[in-house]
């Protein structure tokens, strides 16, 4: 019979070894998707089990924790919190049982804790005992400057705006605020019908709190665009110096018959001025002139050098571009609208920002970014932004000349800030900066869009601001004022 | 001169209590971060239990295999930490959902039932004192194994049913409820070996050959088609389509041992591949259980038909390859996982790695089972450990094969591990069974006092 016990025994171990190959094909093979099977009710518990790790804002020198994981009472879950939720929604984003957004999304594998730089901290956790921990993600944000920025856009009168301020010598995003915005904590409910429910009103919304409009969204430029055609102008030689003279006939006859007007048909001097009184006034018959002169192809190769025509750009979150469409057949009367910011030209509060952030270091474009650096729960660093430039926009000696020109536009008595960002607002600290008052035939609110760019202290700058107020008006009036609580809350400069 | 090596066993029962414990230790540690409850006193009557079983041995089987019983406790005892961490999941404020099937005493009750268990072991051990006594019991077994099967058919759905599977195979009277065809097995095993010794020259009888292999002679054929007529009733009339197909291959591979014909195991493949078939489409509960094995993630079956399968493939694929660690996993998301798919908490929480270590414990048990029956001259100890060790690693294969999707879900209990007293007492009893074999194997020859030609007696140092 033992012939027989044998052969069975061959049967005994095929069975086992059936056995060991498919649970290793279920376990290792399958694993992966079998865990991440939507519907698995293991992997989405799992998420809120451990702690996330933080968000802390921490620039000018200040920590400030905008997002962090509080255990549940009566539950072994972690919840998602806020502190100041609508400041900061647009940074932060949200981390819900359906997803999430923002840094929350952009940087999840180090908060999560799933980074493989984490896997060998998370093996000695799990090896101690200690419960896995998320990374903290550390971020250029000031909370003084975010506070004012929001602040400043929610008492502007309830219109749409966003604003971004930069540390223009590294690209640091100081403070990026979008009004309206919303309630982060309203997301992270584990109700789903509630969930649901908020996200449906916050979809629906027809102010859009969800868009973040400081690098989302894009408006026309208005006036603030002569600081892009003045350096293409300085830059060419088509213009020498500040103190060169330039046509600005009032109103200006473009080729196609139609005629260019400064604002309210005011006259720009005395029809020659130094550019540097032209651009302190505004006028646009002297820079539609002067774009003409440069031509269309020039002027978006000069944009484009301060960050504009980018659709690439991260933050890390994407960036929509800013854009400056050539006319077509390169039209010339087109072309002196677009040289004053108001052909097709369409920008963004952070690309804004970042042509006040180019002149204020010396003409160099740094990369704009958000994270600081990632600390692993025992406090090593896992990552960390190295400043890069993204390009030389313009020569340092035309920054300098730039510069000027934006001193003017606060400290000359006839500049369009003088009152809302020169010595009456802000006493000696100097500002320079330009504004910009967008018609804006698509609001239809009859209000044009107002815009203000801007860097300070104009001798040595620490902070570029870019805001645009949709309907707000005109931009020294509507956007300069927001932009100077900004830098003032920056600086630590009290009125 | 041969030794026993009971010293082996301790040692390796020693080795199995320490991870026992530690396991039962680590999940406190998971759950909350402190030493579990019960640590003590569960530890020191698994101890005392662990401890009564080899001093039996000592005394009753001293030839006996030295690997089984340590085998045994470990997976006893690991079935008893499993139990523990699913009865404490969601309760006393652990993390996870609480399990409403699993009472707050289930481990307790477990331990009671281990020690039940090796009672029964030990009483095997001490009453059975050469296994050729149960020849003489042969159909008297034989007919208790059959009413034990027939028993829960009979009485009314309320008291035979297992709530929430349809199965009709227990006896419930009050709180309690007995599985009496994890007894029927044993009885019937010893029923086949004493009828195949007994028969096993007839039925070696070469018939008709057809395509090489030599056929039974048709009048022979009387008792498989019996045995495969009482699985086809236990199917139809239980539900119990696991039960049934162990049932039928204990039966046809004692046959094949018996008789050494590989006639005997096609006709038994044939019949029982015939019968599968058929009442897969006469019977829906049958049909649905190939529907569920073949398109477990089609339409709405995930969350309907094969929604137990796919949770407990979800929890093993959510372990992966080194698991969640005991007491870190969601266990409590497989509806009954303490009972047939146990070993899917087990694949989740110790992973791919665990649960290949069990199941090569399993192939071990099995192996030394069969090293028995090769070993041992007495053709019905040959038989009937041949069989025991191979109805074991079927139930395996069975069970594990169909919580993991290669074969078929049928509802087995998992031997030691499954929640539950009558599966855990009979797979001790069959382990008994086993050891008392490998003590017949190898108990040396009784030394003559005297041999001729010498003058003394002279011990091999």
């Amino acid at each position: 019979m033992n012939r027989a016990l044998y052969r069975l025994s061959l049967a005994c171990l095929a069975m086992f070894v059936l056995l060991l190959i498919n649970v290793n094909y279920v376990q290792a093979f399958q694993a992966g998707s079998l865990a991440g099977r939507p519907g698995n009710a293991r992997a989405f518990t799992q998420q809120f089990q451990f702690q996330r790790g933080s968000i802390i804002a921490s620039g000018g020198g200040q920590n400030t924790t905008i997002a962090e994981s509080l255990p549940v009472k009566g539950t072994n879950m972690y919840r998602r919190h806020y502190p100041d939720g609508p400041t900061y929604a647009q940074i932060t984003g949200y981390d819900s049982v359906y997803g999430s957004t923002g840094i929350e999304n952009a940087y999840d594998k180090y908060l999560a804790g799933t980074a493989p730089s984490l896997a060998v901290h998370n093996l000695i956790s799990l090896l101690t005992g200690k419960p896995k921990q998320g990374a903290t993600v550390y971020l250029t944000v000031s909370p003084r400057a975010q506070q004012a920025a929001y602040q400043g856009l929610r008492s502007d009168g309830g219109h749409q705006a966003g604003v971004v301020a930069l540390d223009p010598s590294t690209g640091a995003i100081l403070a990026m605020a979008s009004y309206p915005s919303f309630n982060p904590n309203l997301l992270t409910t584990f109700n789903g019908a509630q969930l649901n429910k908020i996200d449906h009103k916050l979809l629906t919304d027809p102010s859009q709190p969800l868009l973040n409009r400081a690098i989302n969204e894009t408006y026309p430029p208005g006036s603030s665009f002569k600081v892009v055609t003045g350096s293409a102008a300085f830059s060419t030689g088509k213009v020498a110096t500040p103190q060169t003279t330039v046509p600005a006939p009032q109103p200006l006859v473009l080729p196609n018959g139609h005629t260019l007007s400064n604002d309210a048909g005011e006259v720009c001097g005395d029809g020659h001025p130094p550019i540097i009184q032209a651009f302190w006034m505004s006028c646009n018959t002297a820079f539609g002139n002067i774009g003409m002169k440069l031509g269309a192809r020039t002027l978006q190769d000069y944009a484009s050098k301060f960050g504009w025509n980018d659709p690439k750009l991260t933050i890390p979150m994407p960036v929509s571009p800013s854009v400056t469409p050539l006319p077509p057949g390169l039209d010339k009367s087109l072309t002196a609208y677009m040289a004053i910011g108001q052909y097709s030209d369409a920008v963004t509060p952070l690309q804004t920002a970042m042509d006040a952030a180019a002149i204020a270091n010396g003409g160099k474009l740094m990369r704009p970014y958000l994270l600081n650096y990632v600390q692993a729960p025992d406090l090593s660093t896992l990552a960390k932004t190295n400043p890069s430039a993204l390009s030389q926009a313009v020569s340092p000696q035309v920054a300098g000349q730039m510069t000027q020109m934006m001193i003017q536009v606060t400290q000359n008595p006839g500049g369009t800030a003088y009152q809302t960002a020169g010595p009456p607002a802000v006493g000696s600290l100097v500002i320079a900066g330009k504004t910009g008052t967008a018609e804006n035939t698509v609001s239809g609110a009859g209000l044009d869009d107002a815009v203000f760019t801007c860097f300070a202290p104009a001798s040595n700058p620490k902070i570029a601001v870019g805001v645009i107020v949709k309907g707000g008006g005109f931009g020294a009036a509507a956007a300069a004022p927001i932009a100077v609580k900004i830098i003032e809350a920056y600086l630590g400069i009290h009125q | 001169m041969p030794r026993g090596r009971r010293r082996t066993e301790l040692l390796m029962l020693a080795f199995a209590v320490g991870v026992v414990l530690f396991a039962y230790a680590n999940v406190g540690f998971g759950l909350n971060g402190k030493l579990p409850a019960g640590l003590v006193e569960y530890g020191l009557a698994f101890v005392v239990i662990i401890l009564a079983a080899h001093l039996a041995v000592r005394r009753f089987a001293p030839w006996a295999d030295p690997l089984l019983l340590p085998l045994a406790a470990l997976m006893n005892g690991l079935g008893i930490v499993m139990i523990y961490r699913l009865q404490q999941s969601g309760r006393s404020g652990n993390p996870g959902n609480q399990i409403s099937t699993i009472t707050a005493s289930a481990t307790a009750t477990q331990v009671l039932y281990s020690a039940i268990g090796v009672a029964a072991f030990v009483a095997i051990l001490v009453f059975v004192r050469e296994i050729r006594v149960l020849q003489r019991y042969t159909y008297t077994l034989g007919a208790v194994g059959l009413i034990l099967l027939a028993i829960p058919a009979l009485l009314p759905a309320s008291m035979s049913e297992v709530p929430g599977t349809g199965a009709k195979i227990q006896i419930a009277i009050g709180g309690f409820s007995f599985q009496p065809e994890q007894f029927a097995e044993l009885a019937l095993a010893v029923f086949f070996a004493g009828y195949l010794v007994a028969k096993r020259d007839v039925l070696s009888l070469a018939g008709r050959r057809f395509l090489g292999i030599d056929l039974p002679r048709a009048r022979d054929l009387g008792p498989v088609l019996i045995a495969w007529g009482v699985s086809l009733l236990l199917l139809v009339f239980e539900s119990d389509i696991g039960t049934s197909a162990l049932f039928f291959g204990l039966f046809v591979a004692m046959l094949y041992i018996a008789t050494q014909r590989t006639s005997w195991l096609l006709i038994g493949i044939l019949l029982f591949v015939f019968g599968a078939y058929v009442s897969s489409k006469l019977f829906s509960h049958v049909g649905e259980r190939f529907t569920v094995w073949l398109h477990p993630w089609a339409g709405d079956n995930p969350t309907h038909s094969s929604y137990q399968l796919v949770q407990g493939l979800e929890g093993m694929g959510f372990g992966g390859i080194l698991g969640t660690g005991l007491g870190h996993g969601q266990p409590f998301w497989t509806p009954l996982v303490q009972s047939d798919f146990i070993i899917t908490a087990f694949g989740e929480e110790l992973g791919l790695t665990g649960l290949m270590a069990l199941l090569l414990i399993f192939g071990l048990i099995v192996e030394r089972g069969l090293r028995a029956a090769i070993a041992v001259r007495d053709p019905f100890a040959k038989l009937l450990a041949g069989g025991l060790a191979f109805a074991l690693a079927l139930q395996i294969f069975i069970i594990v094969g169909g919580v993991t999707q290669l074969i078929p879900l049928t509802g087995i209990t998992t031997p030691f591990l499954s929640q539950g007293g009558s599966s855990l007492i009979a797979v001790w009893a069959l382990i008994a069974l086993l050891m008392r074999v490998s003590d017949t194997a190898r108990r040396p020859a009784p030394q003559p006092i005297q041999d001729e030609g010498m003058t003394q007696v002279v011990r091999a140092g």
